[in-house]
């Protein structure tokens, strides 16, 4: 055989490896798997010490967690078949699954709780989530007690596959950086599917767990998780049928798409757990921002009806207070700021800022979140048309990169700014850091960086958090959220819009309150799609 | 530049009829543009141009800024080239855009023109040391990317019309520094400057006086061409989100509304024409000038 021939033979087989690992990807769509499209990268799949959505996705299949949640809030049982909160507070015992193991095959014992409750204690980036938490006592391998140093009701909440994964101790434990561990990119766990495959920014691939501890789950074979940066590729794969699931979805213009499409079920359940609310926020240390009258003026001007209705395109949930809609913990009767010209005029001159003889009375800037100009840069341009009718002439500063707003804002240079915050679930986690004053902290960005401070909300804030009867805990919550839109340092607007979006013929969808930040074990096509 | 090397031999041939002679050479430029017909039409394109910008104000008094109506409506007796994603009016945007496009595009070519000058003359009349380390600097500035150079400077100094401006001119003055440099390299040892220079005249005065005047027409050329290509640069780095969102522009309405394209195609089409428009009106009367100040297609005529 000649040269040649080797060599043409060499490109056959090319052509057939390249043709077929092809088909294997495509394939996927057709089997008993779903593909998933994400713009997020993460960084690794420890949602132990790593928060955000990027990572929460995969680390909720691949880490099982003591407690799961359905969509009306209320836990369920998942690592821990039952749970006990004693008495006094001081103390929840976790009666664990017996069944359960981890991927390696080593089973899931109490030891392995613990060390994960004191993992995330020590590295997670939500340092108030289990500031309470003093030790956990391990009686026997399938019983955890976790001590608190004082009453915790946001700890069953934080029990949640986005926030506390279960680590195997025998593979975490060996002593290295948790934060840095090797194990974070190869990572085991015993939730329902385990990593196979990861491409850095590319792709990754989580395959059925057979050993999963729950009888029949998780029903999809294989999923393959896309990591597509161009959200609009993404969208046009959705469209095509490539892709069977597109999560995150906030762009209006991109869920009316989807919604049109004939082949996509579209739910904005599944958010609930998050909470994600867009604001505008005041430097409340500035002049003239430091006068609540000034404050409730621009509310009274800024129309969230508009923002919600035509901005949004009614996809937004509007938001009248700091707890996101959809929490149970939400107060509806609150003041909403509905759009009053006259009153915010009145309340600027009896604050001391007449009108000039031009019209105008001062002269304010306005910042945003740069990189998602439907959510923050339309409104802020709209906003500047708004304040222009009672006097306020506001200009916009737009910033190059999310780390140059981040720094003005985190450095208390600006007047205003849009934000998007998230709640994360209870107020303890992701609440309380934007309104107490001992969390005015120069330089970090999403700290209370408003500078309001208010020691009537301080005391109910930190009464709250220790609070276990849910009635009162949720009458200070609501007298909390009265103050705070009394004051105004924000002016709530809504919730961010986010969509999922799933092929026609998927069941079991996540629209429990964490979303596709639960384990997607009940996920399965009822009618397999066209091949 | 190849034509204007040989105009000397050409202007010692024709000088045998002193008539043409009376006339000033901006008159004779001037008559000479006006036989050109793509001049003539791109000066008057632009002289509407310039008209509506300047007047439209006052008969279309609606800032661009404030909503006028709902997002999206389309053309109509209320908002008659529609409204933007806003609800902005996308005619009003078009005049006080224009404004802005216009005065970007006219003082960035000064910028660019006032630094191209003075380096290449510098450059051009001492040469030697002078010339060699005003030769890097230019190379230097050729060397960047003159859009990604913008952006960076716009990024770092803030989104402010007047930065957009100044980052324009600063990034694109180094084709006129060249072509003033080469002129006064070729002007400077011909015959009539060693006259002046013998008649005890000063390196300003050479400089200004002699070398100046007989440079300027290919640097004019350029300069009418450059406004048309800040006009462009502008909308550039608009489109790439780099405007100034406080000051509407035909860059900043074309970029803002790229995204709703299929919504409302009135708030894109129209901007982008204008810019179209704009841009190929300077073009032609930059032709045009060519033609009248180029001595040897004056004689081909």
């Amino acid at each position: 055989m000649s040269i040649r021939r080797y060599l043409l033979l060499g490109a056959i087989g090319l052509f057939a490896i390249c043709t077929t690992s092809h088909r294997s990807i495509a394939q996927t769509a057709s089997s008993n798997a779903a593909v998933i499209a994400t713009t997020q990268v993460p960084r690794h799949f420890n949602g132990a010490v790593q928060s955000g959505l990027a990572t929460a996705m995969p680390s909720s299949q691949i880490f099982a967690s003591p407690l799961r949640y359905d969509d009306n809030w209320n836990p369920q049982p998942y690592l821990a078949q039952s749970w006990d909160v004693a008495p006094d507070g001081l103390s929840v015992t976790l009666h664990l699954v017996k069944n359960a193991v981890f991927h390696d095959g080593q089973p899931v014992t109490s030891e392995d709780v613990a060390f994960s409750i004191m993992a995330i204690k020590a590295n997670h980036p939500f340092q108030t989530m289990l500031a309470a938490v003093e030790k956990v006592d391990t009686p026997d391998p399938s019983t955890a007690v976790i001590r608190l140093s004082h009453p915790s009701p946001s700890l069953l909440l934080a029990m949640s596959p986005a926030l506390m994964p279960i680590l195997p101790k025998h593979v975490y434990g060996d002593g290295q950086d948790l934060k840095a561990h090797p194990a974070n990119l190869k990572p085991i766990g015993s939730g329902p599917f385990k990593l196979t495959e990861y491409k850095q920014g590319e792709y990754y691939t989580l395959e059925k767990f057979d050993k999963f501890f729950m009888p029949g789950r998780p029903k999809l074979d294989k999923i393959v998780v896309r990591i597509v940066s161009d959200p609009n590729a993404a969208l046009v794969s959705m469209e095509r049928g490539d892709v069977n699931i597109l999560p995150f979805v906030a762009g209006v213009r991109d869920i009316d798409r989807l919604q049109k499409a004939s082949n996509i079920v579209v739910t904005d359940k599944g958010f609930a757990g998050v909470g994600p609310l867009n604001w505008l926020a005041f430097n409340t240390k500035k002049k003239p921002l430091d006068d609540v009258r000034v404050r409730q003026a621009i509310a009274y001007a800024a129309n969230r009806d508009f923002i919600v209705g035509k901005l949004m395109s009614g996809k937004a949930a509007p938001a009248t207070g700091p707890i996101a809609p959809g929490s149970p913990l939400e107060e509806k009767a609150v003041d909403s700021y509905k759009v009053d010209y006259a009153k915010a005029a009145e309340l600027l001159d009896a604050a001391g800022y007449p009108k000039g003889a031009d019209g105008s009375r001062f002269g304010l800037t306005i910042d945003y979140i740069p990189g998602a100009d439907e959510q923050q840069r339309n409104v802020a341009e709209y906003l500047r048309s708004q304040l222009k009718r009672v006097g306020i002439n506001l200009e916009v500063r737009a910033a190059p990169d999310f780390p140059t707003w981040a720094q003005r804002v985190s450095n208390y240079d600006f007047d205003l700014t849009r934000d998007t915050v998230f709640n994360w679930g209870d107020p303890v986690i992701g609440v309380n850091r934007t309104y107490l004053s001992s969390n005015i902290r120069k330089g970090i960005i999403w700290s209370n960086t408003q500078q309001y401070s208010n020691p009537k909300v301080d005391e109910l804030l930190q009464a709250a958090a220790v609070e276990t009867s849910p009635e009162k805990r949720k009458a200070l919550y609501s007298e909390f959220q009265k103050i705070v839109v009394k004051d105004v340092p924000i002016y709530f607007i809504n919730a961010t819009p986010y969509y999922n979006a799933f092929s026609k013929g998927l069941g079991g969808l996540p629209t429990s309150i964490w979303g596709m930040m639960s384990p997607l074990d009940e996920v399965h096509w009822e009618t397999p799609p066209k091949t | 530049m190849t034509t204007l090397e040989t105009s000397t031999p050409l202007t010692v041939e024709s000088s045998g009829q002193p008539a043409r002679r009376a006339a000033s050479p901006g008159r004779v430029a001037f008559r000479q543009f006006l036989r050109s017909p793509s001049g003539v039409c791109g000066a008057c394109l632009l002289i509407v141009i310039i008209l509506g910008t300047a007047i439209g104000p006052v008969v279309y008094p609606v800032d661009p800024l404030d909503l006028v109506g709902g997002p999206f409506t389309p053309p109509s007796a209320d908002a008659w080239l529609g409204t933007d994603y806003l609800g902005r009016d996308v005619l009003a945007g078009l005049i006080y855009g224009g404004r802005a496009s216009l005065a970007v595009g006219a003082v960035a070519a000064l910028i660019t023109i006032a630094i191209g000058l003075t380096v290449g003359a510098l450059a051009g009349f001492f040469g030697g040391a002078i010339d060699a380390a005003l030769v890097k600097i230019t190379e230097f500035f050729q060397i960047l990317p003159p859009l990604l150079f913008a952006m960076v400077l716009v990024t770092l100094f803030g989104q402010k019309l007047t930065t957009i401006t100044l980052a324009i001119g600063a990034v694109s003055w180094t084709s006129a520094a060249r072509l003033t440099r080469a002129e006064f390299m070729r002007l400077r040892n011909l015959d009539f400057v060693k006259a002046s220079r013998a008649a005890g005249a000063g390196d300003a005065y050479l400089m200004l006086r002699v070398l100046l005047p007989n440079a300027l027409p290919p640097v004019i050329v350029s300069a009418t061409l450059a406004i048309g290509v800040a006009i462009l640069f502008e909308g550039g780095l608009s489109f790439l989100g780099l405007g100034d969102p406080n000051t509407m522009s035909w860059g900043l309405m074309l970029g803002q509304n790229r995204n709703y394209v299929l919504d409302a195609w009135w708030a894109v089409i129209f901007p982008g024409t204008a810019i179209f428009l704009a841009v190929l009106s300077i073009s032609l009367v930059g032709d045009g000038v060519n033609d009248a100040i180029n001595p040897r297609l004056r004689r081909r005529m």
